[in-house]
């Protein structure tokens, strides 16, 4: 070259324009090319991902996975191929390729909601729970597209049953008593909410969620049957009576709600703590829940009860009226006996009768009562 | 019209004296002007790597669109494109390397490397576009190779292009090709650390601060090029690193051993069959491109098509657990089978991406095993994958400075680093026990070329000035002696040399028959002021025994000083001693039978 045999001055400056024109001039040409070859993965992208899709709603997640993992090829980036790729993962039930996805969501936008729900499921099914709970909790506290509130809540609820699976009541009912109170005005929500407070134990906010959900609806009859038996387990036997024979009235053909109807009726009769009761309707209750007891070891196999039944007929001696009026304290030995028998017939003996259930609902009652 | 007023400028009167600041000044600012081929150098490779990285953007769009054409859009091609494509495209490679590019053979590193120690740096355009043509249509058809090497190949090849135009002196030529080298792998890898200090350790050998300078101006500028077009996202989508327990380096050791094992096998196979593929006729070797193509296909109907190409995609898979373990070991063997097939057939295309693939399938199993029996270790599947790349990197390239960049560089993640180093020695060190000759060598060798092995460069025994040195002479005279004083000393010696030490802590060197001289004409003055003395330069125990050498050629003695003390004499050493040290040396590592 010329130029750069001499020694000019010019020439560097001339030397490194030319080279700055030439970079130009295939810079140029290398984004025309990198154009068209872009809008052609990308043009791949959606044509892959929507055979995924297509494959994921004909029930084929398998075709699905191949369709959202070449998609991948073209826009390894994507959002929403890799999600729907977890997501045809998950329903092909390759559950540790799914995670590992959903992995690599979650280190992209560890706050996203959608992901850290499905990492929490994932985890919950894989039985790692301290990993669910973490990724629970990332759903409850993350970002959501769409209707957030309600996302939240069923993250919330998900959390709720994780624990409530795991047999950790105290942390299902703390998580309980932060969803009630977000909860919208949903009688079904409520209901549902209420069907959780009773399996964790707590039958009085149980309840309290079923009123909710009668006043939102008074003919929800979940809502009916759910309150009746909240009633029933914090031993309310008025207010439970009154929902099932509310239930009854809307749908007659329910037997569990005459069931528990009966058993009810059978409470009123047989309740020797009844408040305002005399002395002598006292005895004669015990004296008759005493009856039942043995009625119910009458039917029972021996090898069920052992010893039970003979006791039973020793105490036959002091099962009277007259020796009860003159040692009332007595009544109590008769009743406790009677309570502790229906207890233990509870395997190995006959079906129990609405008496024998009333008579366990009265002891439940009465320890409640004395606590 | 007026005249110009030249009257301001007393430099510019007609006829007046030049003052002499302004000469001064105008001839500063001409040489700061003029041309600088250093400067200009710098300035070039930012260039070269903004040429190489277009050209790397090009050469990756291009081969995609041959694999959509050859092999269609889906991520497992149809069994008959997956059998067809290799071999149609093997015929046609081997009718333009027979025809038009004789040159763009092999991967592209040896005949980079072979360009700069044979031909000073230069590569014809012609072989850089055969290198593009070739390797597109044999990568893009399914052949088991990658398009790194070639990238490097086309980066030196655009770099000695450019400095031909430019008429550059030989010296600069011969760096301009690991220049551009450096950036066609930092822009094929997307890893500019791995690529400098590849080109570094594997190309050159050495270094120093004009090239390391060079070579990361265009490394840099190749990666930023490329990252406008083809984006920043890293080659793969690396999964989390988890937190490493001490327990796991047990297994990254198993890793290291098998991957030391694999590489070993790998390296044999190439050499076994290349050498084969060479000794057989001209004639059948224009078919073996579409032998191994029509192989090839065969491997992927048997239902492998993960095998063929550089296989990116599917070392991404591997690294997030879509296989079980036996299919990922299955792969790894596969791979080598494959690429050994396409390799040695004489297709063009690199071996790195078939080498990380290797890593990352046998990686995964490893990985995927360790979940299997010991489920409570953390370390994920893409981690392993990850770890194995290096292994492979350091056991069959045999790169274990790079391969441990890479890593890093690829993860962005400092956790690996304690896996990657345990794996990759292993490797590293029983990939060099089972083979003494790392495969590149081996290839090279094939091809008849005897080009400096780097891998033993680095392992000879540096010899030092302490293995040569006699010990501190027992007689040192001091300048302020007469020259009557010093023969008594040394007369009853038999040295023709002595040492004198100056009081300004130099140390000057005296001859018998000169202090002789002095003596029989009754000088009484000081050595210092006879003007005989003659300084000579020192050297320190640990110093190259080549610097010495140069020194020991000019002077008959040269003094070995303390370097914690300058004016403490250690030793002597002369030219004899420094030949017999080599000559031992030599004899020692001579090789034996």
């Amino acid at each position: 070259m010329y130029l750069f045999k001499r020694d000019f001055i010019i020439r560097e400056p001339l030397l490194v324009s030319i080279l700055v024109l030439i970079a130009i001039v295939f810079s140029a040409l290398t984004h025309s090319y990198s154009q068209a070859y872009d809008r052609r993965r990308a043009a791949l992208g959606i044509e892959w991902s929507a055979r995924g899709n297509q494959a994921l709603s004909k029930g084929n997640p398998v075709a699905a996975v191949e369709g959202f993992r070449t998609a991948l090829l073209y826009d390894p980036q994507n959002w929403d191929y890799s999600l729907h790729l977890a997501d045809a993962l998950t329903r092909a039930n390759h559950v540790e390729q799914a995670l590992d996805y959903y992995l690599a969501l979650w280190q992209r936008r560890p706050s996203n909601g959608p992901v850290n729900l499905q990492l929490a499921r994932l985890s919950a099914q894989k039985g790692d729970a301290a990993d669910a709970e973490r990724y629970f909790n990332g759903a409850i506290f993350g970002d959501w597209p769409g209707d957030a509130t309600g996302s939240r809540r069923t993250a919330s609820l998900d959390l709720v049953n994780f624990y409530l699976q795991h047999g950790d009541n105290r942390h299902a009912e703390s998580q309980l008593m932060i969803l009630a109170d977000n909860l919208p005005e949903d009688p079904q929500m409520h209901t549902l909410v209420g069907n959780l407070y009773s399996q964790v134990g707590d039958d009085r906010r149980a309840l309290n969620q079923y009123r909710q959900a009668l006043q939102l609806d008074p003919k929800s009859l979940p809502a009916i049957q759910g309150a009746g038996e909240a009633a029933f387990r914090t031993g309310d036997y008025r207010a439970a009576r009154s929902y099932f024979d509310r239930l009854l009235r809307l749908d007659d053909s329910n037997t569990e709600a005459k069931k528990q109807l009966a058993v009810i009726e059978s409470v009123f009769l047989l309740n020797p703590y009844e408040p305002g009761l005399s002395e002598p309707e006292k005895v004669k209750r015990v004296l008759r829940v005493f009856e039942v007891a043995g009625e119910r070891l009458g039917s029972c196999s021996a090898s069920a009860i052992g010893a039970l039944y003979d006791r039973w007929k020793q105490l036959g001696a002091i099962a009277n009226a007259r020796f009860l009026s003159e040692h009332p304290e007595e009544a109590d030995t008769l009743f406790d006996f009677a309570t502790f028998a229906e207890k233990q017939a509870q395997s190995g003996c006959s079906e129990p009768n609405p008496d024998d259930s009333a008579l366990l609902a009265i002891a439940r009652l009465r320890e409640t009562e004395g606590r | 019209m007026n005249a110009p007023d030249v009257t301001s400028n007393p430099a510019t009167m007609p006829g007046a004296p030049v003052h002499p600041s302004w000469v001064a000044f105008t001839s500063r600012l001409t040489a700061q002007l003029a041309f600088n081929e250093d400067r200009f150098f710098l300035i070039l490779a930012v260039f070269i790597g903004i040429f190489a990285g277009l050209a790397v953007v090009c050469f990756r769009i291009t081969m995609d669109w041959t694999r959509l054409y050859l092999l269609g859009s889906a991520l497992t091609p149809s069994p008959w494109r997956a059998f067809l494509a290799p071999s149609v495209a093997g015929l046609v490679i081997s009718a333009l390397l027979f025809t038009i590019f004789r040159g763009s053979t092999g991967s592209g590193l040896n005949q980079t490397k072979a360009a700069l120690y044979i031909s000073n740096g230069y590569i014809p355009l012609r072989t850089v576009i055969g290198k593009f043509i070739l390797s597109t249509l044999a990568i893009g058809s399914g052949h088991s190779l990658g398009p790194e090497d070639p990238s490097l190949q086309i980066g030196a090849g655009l770099a000695s292009a450019l400095g031909t135009r430019l008429n550059l002196s030989r010296k600069k030529m011969r760096i301009l090709a690991p220049v551009g080298a450096a950036a066609g792998l930092a822009a094929a890898f997307n890893a500019p650390i791995s690529a400098v200090l590849f080109v570094i350790e594997e190309v050159i050998g050495h270094w120093s601060a004009g090239i390391l300078a060079t070579v990361v101006l265009s490394a840099v500028s190749s990666v930023i090029t490329m990252r406008l077009f083809l984006g920043s996202e890293p080659l793969f989508r690396i999964p989390p690193v988890e937190v490493i327990r001490w327990q796991e380096l047990l297994a990254y050791s198993v890793l290291g051993v098998l991957g030391g094992i694999a590489s070993t096998v790998f390296a044999v196979a190439i050499g076994w069959l290349r050498s084969k593929v060479k000794a057989s006729p001209k004639l059948l070797q224009f078919f073996y491109p579409a032998i191994a193509g029509l192989l090839l296909g065969l491997i992927a109907f048997a239902g492998f098509p993960q095998v063929m190409g550089a296989g990116y995609d599917f070392m991404d898979l591997a690294m997030h657990n879509q296989y079980t373990w036996q299919v990922l070991g299955m792969l790894a063997g596969l791979k080598i089978l494959a690429t050994t097939l396409s390799f040695s057939s004489g297709t063009p295309g690199g071996m790195f991406a078939p080498t990380l693939f290797v890593g990352a399938m046998l990686g995964g199993a490893v990985g995927t095993v360790e979940h299997l029996f010991f489920p409570q270790l953390t370390g994920s599947v893409g981690t392993y994958a990850l770890v194995g790349m290096g292994v492979l990197f350091a056991g069959f390239l045999r790169a274990p400075i790079t391969s441990i960049f890479m890593a890093l560089e690829v993860s962005g993640d400092y956790t690996i680093v304690l896996p990657v180093l345990v794996a990759n020695m292993f490797a590293y060190l029983i990939s060099r026990k089972l083979q003494p000759v790392p495969a590149l060598e081996q290839i090279t060798r094939q091809d008849g070329l005897y080009l400096p092995a780097l891998e033993e460069e680095r392992e000879q025994e540096i010899l030092t000035v302490e293995d040569a040195m006699r010990p501190r002479p027992a007689i040192i005279l001091e300048s302020e002696n007469t020259a009557a004083e010093a023969w008594t000393f040394v007369e009853a010696t038999s040295e023709d040399y002595f040492l004198v030490r100056r009081p300004s802590k130099s140390v000057a060197v005296l001859s018998r028959p000169d202090l002789q001289k002095l003596v029989d004409s009754r000088d009484a003055r000081p050595l210092e002021e006879t003007q005989i003395l003659s300084v000579v330069p020192y050297l320190h125990p640990d110093e190259d025994l080549q610097v010495a050498l140069r020194q020991a050629t000019n002077y008959p003695l040269v003094p070995v000083l303390s370097r914690a003390n300058v004016s403490r004499i250690l030793g002597v050493i002369r030219l004899a001693d420094i030949m017999e040290t080599y000559r031992k040396s030599n004899r020692d590592n001579a090789p034996h039978g």
